[in-house]
């Protein structure tokens, strides 16, 4: 009788030992889950935190980000115990403020911004976009009229726009013909449509020498207005960045599509969750920007 | 009684099944407070908007108009002119964007659809245009414009916590007041119920109805430049694309309102209705953590339930 009660005892702590990670309630929002990475990105964080034991909700706006900073406020009220922003926090000031009022630390998934966070695990969008950018200079022996394809409202990606802008700039034969913007929802199509009127306004072979795209879709997007309008013999190089399948897929064809970044999904998420984790079991998370390492993906690579 | 206020009773059912679901956080006056928070940019965009459908037009440019307002105001502020002046300045081209909506549909007699899906586009692009697609944020708003939309009047506390009227659901009242008396109480509002009743027919009574019309769609663009100046306020940020989806929302909380007239017209005291159900739903299912995408389905399926209801039981009466 004694052993047993001794080993109840036993059994008792252990499993003490094993809960101090104390499960909590984690809501992730966004307004950019019908981004593919996005999605990627959350879905790892709602995998790896139910993994660890908590309970996740997934909030997506929709691009809003008026309804980003009501739904944060809702879930304060609601009680959570940790947020997961995976937009910048400078968007929605007020409503981080409303969650630090309530103690609710928040972290951040990809945000690009540390005002307000507890933390944010990102991948450094100036490293990668020089990546490509170099890359496509490289390529191109330092020669050739450029297009570039960019979004400047979505932050991380108006990074990279601007560090390759910079890149063309400082090569004194680059010249970026045209940056174009590219309306989302609908890059691909978008992009399309765009690279063919340029495409079209440059008839002469070489005229266009290389695509930069902020993002894979739109370099996608590009690659198709070259194949449809039979140009896919004169040479011209896609850069694209996020390295998604439909990408390693085009590049691996040896086609015109001759780069992307591949960011660690799975790590930054990975990353995030644990970081959730530690604050959630009382330890102290440390106040900064968590760069996670980005590789650059080559048809070399691919073959 | 339930005929006229079916919609009504909705927004009180809904209100009961979160308050049953979550008695703790739903039915709190700090809960409540904040949802009047998070309505009151909708609902002034859709008082505003439901000036010109009391006409039986309709302003889709009221949401790229609220992002082309809040930038113009965010960028005079960066460029170092005073709140006041960028918020005239904001209001200003709100009023113009709203003339050339109502010249082109009472003068130039293009579908309203047509004409204000072109001005759509078109104040999408200028939006872009203001800062070149940026999003303005961080110290380029000064501290003064954001505090507004985050304070609010104290009026005490509960269980030790301070409970703030905020700022923006004040000025949601006092648009609600205006056009209330607006409609309801000028012989302006008249006019415009008038011509949306029978346009004909009111041009042969002597109502200058070109002229209504106009004005409708300047009241309409005025309301998209204020809940774009809130919205900059209360994120303290302004991004060219950011009150583009209120135009939906607006039109939708209007049309939630209509189920509550008899005869069919735009209430502004109807859209109020139709705002709160949009937001308490809002609200309440994410409480509930119900998933974002089964929120969407939701919504819009009881915006089309209420609207149905509405028409069957008016054809029946």
């Amino acid at each position: 009788m004694p052993r047993l009660l001794s080993r109840f005892v036993v059994a008792i702590a252990l499993s003490l030992t094993f809960a101090v990670a104390q499960a909590g309630t984690v809501a992730v929002l966004t307004p950019y889950l019908a981004s593919a990475t996005t999605k990627i990105m959350v879905d790892g964080v709602e995998e790896a935190l139910t993994n660890l034991g908590h309970d996740v909700n997934v909030i997506d706006t929709a691009g809003d980000v008026g309804a980003l900073d009501s739904r944060i406020q809702d879930v304060v009220l609601q009680g959570v115990d940790a947020i997961v922003l995976s937009a910048n926090p400078e968007l929605v000031p007020a409503a981080i403020q409303t969650a630090s009022d309530a103690g609710v630390p928040v972290f951040g998934l990809d945000a690009g911004s540390l005002v307000g966070l507890q933390a944010d695990v990102t991948s450094n969008n100036y490293a990668m976009a020089a990546q490509t950018a170099t890359y496509l200079v490289d390529a191109l022996e330092g020669e050739g009229r450029v297009v570039m394809l960019v979004h400047p409202p979505y932050a991380p990606v108006q990074k990279r726009g601007a560090i390759a802008r910079a890149i063309f700039d400082n090569t004194p034969d680059i010249e970026v013909v045209d940056e174009i913007f590219v309306e989302v929802p609908g890059p691909l199509e978008n992009a399309r449509n765009a690279v063919e009127a340029v495409l079209t306004a440059n008839p002469e072979a070489g005229s266009i020498a290389g695509i930069w795209a902020a993002w894979d879709e739109p370099a996608l997007g590009a690659l198709q207005a070259i194949e449809s309008l039979g140009r896919q013999d004169e040479g011209i190089a896609i850069v694209g960045l996020d390295a998604i399948d439909p990408a390693r897929e085009a590049i691996a064809g040896g086609g015109n599509f001759k780069a992307t970044v591949a960011q660690d999904f799975a790590g930054i998420a990975q990353t995030v969750a644990n970081l959730v984790d530690d604050a959630l079991s009382g330890e102290d998370v440390e106040r900064r920007t968590v760069y996670v390492p980005a590789s650059l993906v080559t048809q070399g690579d691919l073959r | 009684m339930i005929r006229r206020y079916g919609t009504l009773i909705g927004l009180v059912g809904i209100v009961v099944v979160f308050s049953v679901l979550r008695p703790d956080t739903f039915m709190t006056v700090g809960n409540w407070l904040n949802i009047t928070q998070q309505v009151s940019i909708l609902a002034v965009v859709a008082f505003a908007s439901t000036v010109v459908m009391v006409t039986g037009a309709f302003d889709l440019s009221v949401g790229t108009m609220a992002s082309l307002a809040g930038m113009v105001a965010a960028a005079s502020m960066q460029a170092g002119l005073g709140i006041g002046v960028a918020i005239a300045l904001a209001l200003a081209v709100a009023a113009a964007g709203g003339a050339v909506n109502g010249l082109l549909v009472a003068y130039l007699r293009i579908v309203p659809f047509v004409a204000t899906l072109g001005t759509l586009t078109m104040f999408g692009g200028l939006a872009l245009m203001v800062s070149d697609g940026s999003t303005i944020f961080g110290r380029a708003i000064p501290q003064a414009f954001g505090a507004f939309g985050r304070g609010g009047l104290p009026l005490g506390t509960v269980d030790g916590r301070a409970v703030i009227l905020p700022n923006l659901t004040i000025v949601a009242l006092i648009v609600l007041v205006l056009v209330w008396v607006l409609l309801e109480q000028t012989g302006y509002g008249r006019r415009l119920y008038a011509v949306g009743g029978n346009a004909v027919a009111a041009r042969l009574a002597g109502v200058r109805t070109r002229l209504v019309m106009l004005g409708a769609f300047v009241v309409s663009g005025l309301g998209a430049g204020i809940g774009g100046l809130m919205l900059t306020s209360r994120l303290a940020s302004a991004n060219p694309t950011q009150g583009d989806g209120l135009m939906l929302n607006a039109i939708a909380a209007v049309f939630l309102g209509v189920t509550m007239s008899d005869e069919g017209v735009p209430r502004v005291l109807g859209t109020l209705v139709g705002v709160l159900i949009l937001g308490v739903l809002a609200n309440g299912l994410t409480q509930l953590q119900i998933d974002t995408y089964v929120q969407q389905v939701l919504t819009g399926a009881i915006v089309v339930g209420a609207v149905a209801v509405g028409s069957v039981r008016r054809r029946a009466s």
